[in-house]
């Protein structure tokens, strides 16, 4: 199980926790000063738009991450929150015409009520057990949206656009500003994840993943701690969501179909578990690859197979895990040789 | 010994799709806006359970595009096509819309999408403010809510609740003939299932207010076994039985009907029958189905409608379906307001195609027109007959009236909130 643990190369000790912090801090800044200034490098919309999209599937997935990676909870109903946020958002700019910053954290709120009293349900269970109850819930969440037509649009979606007033001088509607939105979205979002994964708990929840008899053992209350990994992922899935809603200014039910989860389990299987950025690498590279085979040929179901199965059976694990693997051999040989 | 190629293996695969991913980027850059042609994207669904959707909207934009080009293009532009595949998913049919016009330089959009995907397309359109003509939904809100208007945006689709009309007046006066007042309904489990059902009762029974609906089904879309709703009609003894399925739907349908002689027990209303994507394939097709025109050569019965059927299978080895002279349609009304304009900027086009009437082989008098009020086709073939099982499948067409048509949807209109 190996090709399964997250964080195996930062075991470190707690004291230099603090460092690490603000190294994380420092990098995100850098981070997201580099996608600041991207647009004056290039007028490129394209490139907007792929890191707009970036930033949904990127939180979308290292939040999946969190679960399948950090805890051993392999969700196949992760969906359902990035759907949820999307819904969630667009309706209440559609009904109510409150501003975004309010909407932004009434959906985080209604995601929140939905995750604890699904999570309260589903982390009980372990293994398929837990994923099959998790894609039951997806399904429930996805036949709900399509049903409820008068209040969802059904399969049509929500229609007629989703409004963006200005707020505090940022006006959405303008595609710059929208970009360097989504990006500091994605830069806090993860950032937060970031420090969750470093922090004691974080250390508790791989101690589940290991052994979580041993873990109870110790006196972790592994129910509380599953359960509160499961709404901290939810949340940051659904700000995915929210951002996905402002992308295409409307939401629809696929967003919530267990198609989008898949995708989260491919992207996580394409850059890797075992490190805290391989599902970021993996957003990029599967965006990539939609975005340049879908130009080249209708054929793309083919393609996409084909690379699906090259890093399934032919490298075993993600991108991030093997270039981590190969420096960490490259780093383990110098100091043999030094 | 295989394990020692591992770091090999790694670097020239991270190499490999770095390269990847750099090409990718770079492409944008290399396609320039040439002066001369004018590209238009095409977002529409190539692959999965209705790819045939894609593939013969393709078919119907290619033969108008190739006969554009040979009479000197769009106001002297040669036409581009640029089509792209959604799978479907609306946020890629966004995705795709604005890579069109971003990235590859499309100065004009068809919309190809079918249901939430042209709502999706629809906001890039708002959005760019792009010229763009949605070809595949019906949806009647699409054009009828003014919630959606924008004045970049058309539509060459027919439009659900002229169907509803036509198809229910039609309904109505063979029920008071033959004295059908027990029906069932069948429709698919979605948006266009539900409305395009509910629309037709409607005016089934304002037109014959004696019909009493006595069974409904909803069996889910692409539903592979139907068994089960077939029984469960047969158990309720209808006199008629109304179904808004298509496609391989209603083919499997009909199919397994037969199994249980449904056609010889009740008359039978297919508003999608009458498309060659359903005439073709089902095995034995029963005579007497009452059925909406979708496209057939023999409807409008002239020369210039069968010209157009027979040219087109002579090129694609098929006959073209509804979403084929939908498609055509576009690319008529582009060129035609291309002329009128003099000049192929989405803006001038968008002005004059407002109200635009073009010669068409599909206008119920050998002509449509793209409505000023709500930028919408009006004025095409749309009739109902019977079948028989063999070509021209459909041979007695009964045109529907245009003009009770526009009365009703004005008073739909109104009851809706609209106007």
């Amino acid at each position: 199980m190996s090709e399964l643990q997250a964080g195996q190369g930062a075991a470190l000790n707690i004291s230099d926790a603090k460092s690490t912090r603000y190294r994380d801090v420092i990098i995100a800044l850098i981070a997201f000063v580099v996608l600041a200034l991207l647009p004056m490098l290039t007028s490129s919309k394209f490139l907007l738009d792929f890191v707009i999209r970036c930033s949904a599937y990127g939180l979308f997935a290292t939040s999946l991450n969190l679960l399948v990676g950090y805890t051993g909870l392999t969700s196949f109903g992760h969906g359902m929150f990035f759907g949820l946020g999307a819904y969630g958002y667009g309706l209440i700019m559609q009904k109510t015409g409150v501003p975004i910053p309010v909407a932004f954290v009434a959906t985080l709120l209604i995601t929140f009520v939905f995750a604890t009293v699904i999570g309260a349900i589903c982390v009980r269970l372990k293994e398929i057990y837990f994923a099959f109850v998790t894609l039951a819930f997806q399904m429930l969440i996805h036949s709900t949206i399509l049903s409820w037509v008068s209040f969802t649009g059904g399969d049509q979606g929500l229609r007629g656009g989703i409004p963006r007033p200005p707020f505090l001088g940022i006006d959405l509607s303008n595609h710059l500003h929208l970009y360097i939105f989504s990006c500091a979205l994605l830069v806090i979002g993860l950032l937060l994840m970031r420090q969750i994964a470093q922090s004691p708990f974080g250390y508790t929840l791989r101690m589940i993943r290991d052994n979580a008899t041993r873990a109870s053992f110790v006196g972790i209350d592994v129910y509380r701690a599953k359960l509160t990994i499961f709404v901290l992922a939810a949340l940051f899935a659904s700000v995915g969501g929210m951002i996905m809603a402002l992308f295409v200014s409307g939401a629809y039910p696929e967003f919530a179909y267990w198609t989008i989860s898949g995708e989260g389990i491919f992207i996580n299987m394409l850059g890797g578990v075992t490190t805290f950025l391989g599902p970021m690498v993996g957003t990029v590279l599967l965006l990539i690859l939609n975005d340049t085979v879908t130009r080249l040929t209708e054929y793309h179901g083919i393609v996409l197979g084909i690379v699906i199965l090259f890093f399934a059976i032919g490298l075993r694990k993600g991108l991030m895990d093997f270039v981590f693997e190969w420096y960490a051999q490259r780093r383990d040989a110098a100091r043999e040789r030094g | 010994m295989t394990r020692t190629r591992k770091p090999g293996i790694s670097r020239r695969t991270t190499l490999a799709l770095m390269g990847g991913g750099v090409a990718s980027l770079a492409a944008p850059w290399v396609a320039s806006a040439q002066a001369k042609t004018i590209k238009i994207g095409m977002p529409t669904i190539l692959s999965g359970r209705v790819a045939q959707l894609g593939t013969s909207s393709r078919n119907g934009v290619m033969i108008e595009v190739e006969k554009v080009n040979a009479s000197g293009g769009l106001a002297g532009r040669q036409i581009e096509m640029v089509i792209r595949d959604s799978k479907g998913q609306p946020q890629e049919a966004a995705r795709v819309a604005r890579e069109l016009v971003n990235t590859d330089g499309c100065e004009l959009l068809i919309d190809a999408e079918a249901s939430s995907g042209a709502f999706a397309v629809h906001e890039v359109a708002r959005d760019l403010g792009v010229f763009c003509i949605h070809t595949n939904s019906e949806t009647s809100s699409l054009t009828a809510d003014p919630k959606q208007h924008i004045p970049n945006a058309f539509r060459t689709a027919r439009q659900g609740v002229h169907d509803s009309i036509a198809g229910g007046n039609y309904a109505a006066a063979i029920a008071k003939a033959k004295g059908l007042k027990k029906w069932a309904t069948c429709g698919p489990d979605y948006a266009y299932g539900r409305d395009t059902t509910g629309e037709y009762t409607t005016y089934l029974k304002r037109f014959a207010p004696d019909v009493e609906i006595i069974s409904e089904s909803w069996p889910k879309l692409f539903q592979p076994d139907y068994t089960e709703v077939v029984t469960k009609i047969l158990q309720a003894k209808p006199q008629a039985l109304y179904t808004c399925l298509w496609g391989g739907d209603l083919t499997s349908y009909i199919d397994q009907a037969n199994i249980y002689a449904l056609f010889s027990q009740m008359e039978v209303f297919a508003v999608n029958m009458a498309d060659y994507t359903a005439l073709t394939v089902v095995k034995n097709l029963p005579k007497g189905i009452h059925s909406g025109n979708r496209y057939i050569k023999t409807y409008p019965g002239t020369p210039e409608n069968a010209a157009w059927g027979d040219a087109y299978k002579a090129k694609y080895g098929e006959y073209p379906t509804n979403w084929s002279w939908e498609n055509a349609t576009a690319i008529m009304l582009m060129a035609e307001a291309a002329r009128k304009a003099n000049s192929a900027d989405g803006k001038k086009l968008a002005e004059a195609m407002k109200g635009l009437k073009i010669k068409s082989p599909f206008g119920a008098d050998g002509t449509v027109t793209m409505r000023a009020e709500d930028n919408t086709l009006v004025g095409y073939a749309i009739g109902w007959g019977t079948t028989i099982p063999q070509e021209p499948y459909v041979p007695d067409v009964k045109p529907g009236d245009w003009k009770m048509i526009f009365e009703l949807e004005a008073e739909w209109k109104k009851s809706k909130g609209f106007t």
